[in-house]
């Protein structure tokens, strides 16, 4: 009787190991890759080492070719004009200044 | 002014107006894609400072040999235009390289003995401004060594290591960049031709109206 009932015992004991370790399982399988997906994604290391196209750059890192090619042609444009400016202002002056001499010289009888 | 001018003058603008037009239709370059377009101006004014260079340097041997003041107003005027197209040079160069190169300056072989050219151009200026009498001499000596440094500025790039682009690159262009690139080219030297004449012209007036004063005073 006795061992009748230690058997028994050892069967229920063997029983709910099993069932805790099936529930233990049914809880890694279901519950714990739902928490995992509610956890926010880990941030990849940025990799610096590797090629990065120039246009997939963040704006603050590109360098705007538009205002520089601007610059560049209002640059030469504007230079070119005021030189022209400067050097016709100086032969008009200087030519202006001939004639009245000339003049001068021609009305006093001077060679 | 000579007869041609006029009409020189107005061809000249129309190429100009016409430049930003054959520029914009040029194909982008793949590396460098907008900023290429800066080469377009970039490239001709270089060419015309080197011209500037090498026309000042014969107009001063000729003058250091012979005497003639023609040659010094000549060689004056080149001067002028050197630093002029220097100027456009030495800016230009450094807006594209910021976008090609990441950075505005290098102490590369060709950008420094381009700035050591320019360099000398305006010290052949300032000679000739406050250096007082004689000092036509020293500056035409001084436009020897800035020819000097012409051809050293143009071969410099295939001999050093360097990471200006090589004299190989204009002929090897394609007629999609090369067609507007000489067009440009051609503009620039139409405006280099038209200015040498004012400035030439200019000198002239100047040596016209001492020599008046000059009769003057006797």
């Amino acid at each position: 009787m006795l061992s009748i009932f230690l058997w028994m015992n050892n069967v229920l004991t063997a029983i709910r190991r099993r069932a805790a370790l099936l529930l233990v399982a049914l809880l890694c399988w279901g519950v714990l890759p739902a928490v995992a997906a509610q956890q926010p994604p880990q941030e990849q290391p940025k990799k610096f080492d590797e090629y990065v196209p120039a246009s997939q750059l963040p704006p603050a890192e590109q360098i705007p070719a538009a205002r520089l090619v601007v610059g560049a042609y209002s640059f030469v444009i504007v230079v070119v004009f005021l030189y022209m400016v400067s050097v016709a202002r100086r032969l008009n002056t200087v030519q202006h200044e001939v004639a009245r001499l000339e003049a001068d010289v021609k009305r006093t009888g001077r060679s | 002014m000579p007869k041609w001018f006029q009409p020189a003058a107005i061809v000249c603008a129309l190429m100009f107006a016409a430049t930003p037009i054959v520029i914009a239709n040029a194909p982008f370059e793949s590396t460098m894609g907008l900023v290429f377009k800066i080469f377009f101006y970039h490239m001709p004014s270089a060419w015309m400072f080197l011209l500037g260079g090498i026309l000042c340097g014969i107009a001063s041997l000729r003058y250091l040999i012979n005497g003639a003041a023609r040659h010094d107003r000549t060689a004056f005027a080149a001067a002028e235009l050197t630093v002029l197209f220097g100027l456009l040079t030495l800016v230009t160069g450094p807006l594209w390289a910021r976008k090609a190169w990441g950075t505005w300056w290098v102490w590369d072989v060709r950008v420094t003995a381009s700035l050591v050219s320019w360099m000398i151009a305006v010290a052949y200026l300032i000679l000739r401004r406050y250096g007082g009498p004689g000092s036509e001499k020293l500056a035409a000596g001084l436009a020897l060594f800035g020819m000097a440094n012409v051809p050293f500025i143009y071969v410099s790039v295939n001999y050093w290591r360097t990471i200006h682009p090589a004299t190989s690159v204009v002929p090897t262009l394609p007629v999609s960049m090369g067609g507007p690139l000489w067009f440009c080219v051609a503009s620039f030297l139409m405006l280099f031709i038209l200015l040498f004449t004012m400035r030439v012209r200019l000198e002239e007036q100047r040596a016209r109206l001492d020599a008046v004063y000059l009769s003057l005073d006797e």
